[in-house]
């Protein structure tokens, strides 16, 4: 099992109508590896997450995920599975508080979800749980505030915790730093390079931020009009001509 | 933090127990209509774990109001059973009729939901309204006797308006005590959570739709303890119970009071009843008053009555600090 790719996705092809978003893309993710995927927009990221994580099902081709076959699954067998995903619009319970944005996938990961006459309160492990993880990400004096009223970053930050909190074997981010400030886009960085060096969860993002891409990940899949143009680290990245033609142009050496 | 806590345990104690001592020195209008408030405080209640905690807007709630009280009618009619073995069936059959009536329901959301609550409710409606063998149709149940509350060493007679007062404060006082619990539960914040965002829980490993309709039967079958109630202090079942315009009182109760804050819809039962009350003395067109009343609390305060007390005590508090 230790050797084998906890993700495999296999000539995956999605259509809308006439309309071919994704064309037979395939490619492998390494268990605790640092996944780039990037590509301009249009390229067919998001629809590519939605496909992979069960929101459309693909008009084509497979999804092995942790050596099972996933393809078509809905969200929650999919999430249950261990592959978790992050939302490229912020995408947390606003009207809850910070703690409580944590907690509920805590509750759901814990099989507590259909839990109905106990308190919360008296679940020990959740509410320790929930602590640590906001402790992680920087938001334990923000734990009881209500989410919509988090600076931007913290957001995003919540939505990460929201994914861990689901102990996911893989989490798939959509662009984590997208309309971030600087500050808000190292500290993410950071935090993100810090939960995949100290725990096992396999990481897999889209960023259009090519510093942030080139800084971090451990290898780079680039994808281009719905097909997989390239794939290999940074540097083979950088030095892959069809992708400087196609998608970093004259930037790619910003 | 705490304190507020204190300070609400403190009203909380002293509410109930001037609901406790009432019936010592108020007259009987009085009595009677704060049964009635009681029993439609707990129908809003359950209501409002389907809107204000799951963000589902049911337009067919009367029609496990109605069930609950047509079977506690027909029960005590024809099988002439005690009081709390009539009730315990006929919350049975409200929550197996919201549980057939949701199955279908939560596969929808939003105006989608609404409208198909509204679509079932008026099938009971019509159900009920033209079964006349059963239901009495237009005429409904009457003349059953109140049944004794039989506690094993003793029965109870509730026929008076002060016994019967006390029997629905005390069912009443349980079933929100029950449903405080829900809310508190991990299943009340994942409804909660839902509401905010239902396919960011579903990406959590949660089945929602699941979610929604043990919501659903569980609303569904507070609402049939109401209904039960409601029977024996109107003396009737009648098809005005599962009208759509019964389903629209839990509503209107809801946003007058506050959907976000637990106790906001039985506030907004209260205001209601006392409103429509002291407006009935003076004329018979109350609806245009209710209507004035309505339209600039959801224009200005969209939080309800108790909704923006709440709000207002935070912000002193937290000024304070």
């Amino acid at each position: 099992m230790g050797t084998e790719p906890i993700l495999i996705v296999d000539s995956l092809s999605k259509s809308f109508g006439e309309f071919q978003v994704l064309r037979d893309v395939s490619f492998t993710v390494e268990e605790k590896e640092l996944v780039s995927l990037i590509g301009p927009n249009g390229a067919g990221k998001t629809t590519f997450y939605n496909v992979v994580t069960g929101k459309y099902k693909p008009s084509k081709g497979q999804v092995l995920f942790a050596g099972k076959d996933i393809t078509g699954f809905p969200p929650h067998r999919i999430s249950r599975l261990g592959l978790c995903r992050s939302f490229q619009i912020t995408n947390i319970f606003l009207e809850n508080t910070v703690k409580e944005n944590i907690l509920a996938p805590l509750v759901a990961y814990h099989g507590k979800g259909l839990s109905i006459w106990r308190g919360l309160n008296s679940y020990n492990q959740v509410q320790e749980e929930s602590m640590d993880l906001l402790e992680m990400l920087g938001l334990s004096n923000k734990a009881h505030q209500i989410a919509k009223y988090l600076s931007y970053g913290d957001k995003r930050l919540v939505e990460i915790g929201i994914a861990m909190a689901s102990h996911p074997k893989m989490i798939m981010l959509d662009e984590p730093t997208a309309g971030m400030t600087p500050q808000e886009t190292e500290r993410m960085i950071s935090i993100i390079q810090r939960l995949n060096r100290e725990t096992d969860i396999t990481f897999f993002l889209t960023e259009h931020d090519m510093k942030v891409v080139f800084s971090i990940a451990q290898r780079i899949l680039v994808l281009h009009q719905g097909s997989l143009l390239a794939q290999g680290t940074p540097r083979e990245i950088k030095d892959n001509p069809q992708v400087r033609q196609a998608y970093l142009g004259e930037s790619a050496d910003a | 933090m705490d304190r507020m806590r204190l300070r609400s345990t403190g009203a909380g104690i002293v509410v109930i127990g001037f609901l406790l001592l009432f019936p010592l020195f108020g007259g009987i209008f009085p009595i009677l209509l704060l049964t009635e408030i009681f029993i439609f405080s707990l129908f809003s209640l359950s209501f409002n774990l389907l809107f204000g905690y799951t963000g589902l807007l049911s337009f067919g709630h009367a029609a496990f109001f109605g069930l609950g009280g047509y079977t506690m009618a027909l029960l005590i009619q024809d099988l002439h059973l005690s009081m709390l073995p009539s009730m315990a069936l006929a919350v049975l059959a409200a929550g197996l009729g919201a549980a057939i009536i949701g199955f279908f329901c939560v596969r929808r959301d939003e105006i989608y939901f609404a409208m198909l609550t509204l679509g079932f409710g008026m099938m009971v409606f019509t159900l009920v309204h033209q079964w006349r063998s059963l239901t009495g149709g237009s005429d409904g149940i009457t003349g059953f006797q109140v049944p004794p509350l039989n506690l094993g060493v003793t029965r109870i007679s509730l026929f008076s308006p002060q016994a019967y007062y006390y029997f629905t404060l005390a069912i009443c006082l349980i079933s929100t005590l029950l449903l405080w619990r829900v809310t508190r539960s991990p299943f009340g914040l994942l409804l909660r959570s839902m509401r905010e965002n239902a396919e960011r829980v579903a990406f959590t490993g949660i089945n929602t739709k699941l979610h929604r309709w043990i919501a659903f039967t569980i609303a569904g079958g507070f609402a049939g303890v109401a209904g039960a109630l409601f029977v024996i202090y109107d003396r009737m079942a009648s098809p005005t119970m599962v009208h759509w315009t019964m389903s629209a009182k839990p509503v209107l109760m809801t946003i007058l009071g506050g959907s976000r804050v637990f106790l906001g819809p039985a506030l907004g039962a209260l205001i209601f009843f006392l409103l429509e009350h002291f407006i009935t003395q003076y004329t018979q067109s109350w609806m245009i008053f209710l209507g004035a009343i309505l339209v600039p609390i959801v224009l200005f305060f969209p939080k309800g009555v108790l909704g923006t007390l709440t709000d207002l005590v935070r912000k002193g508090n937290s000024h304070g600090n």
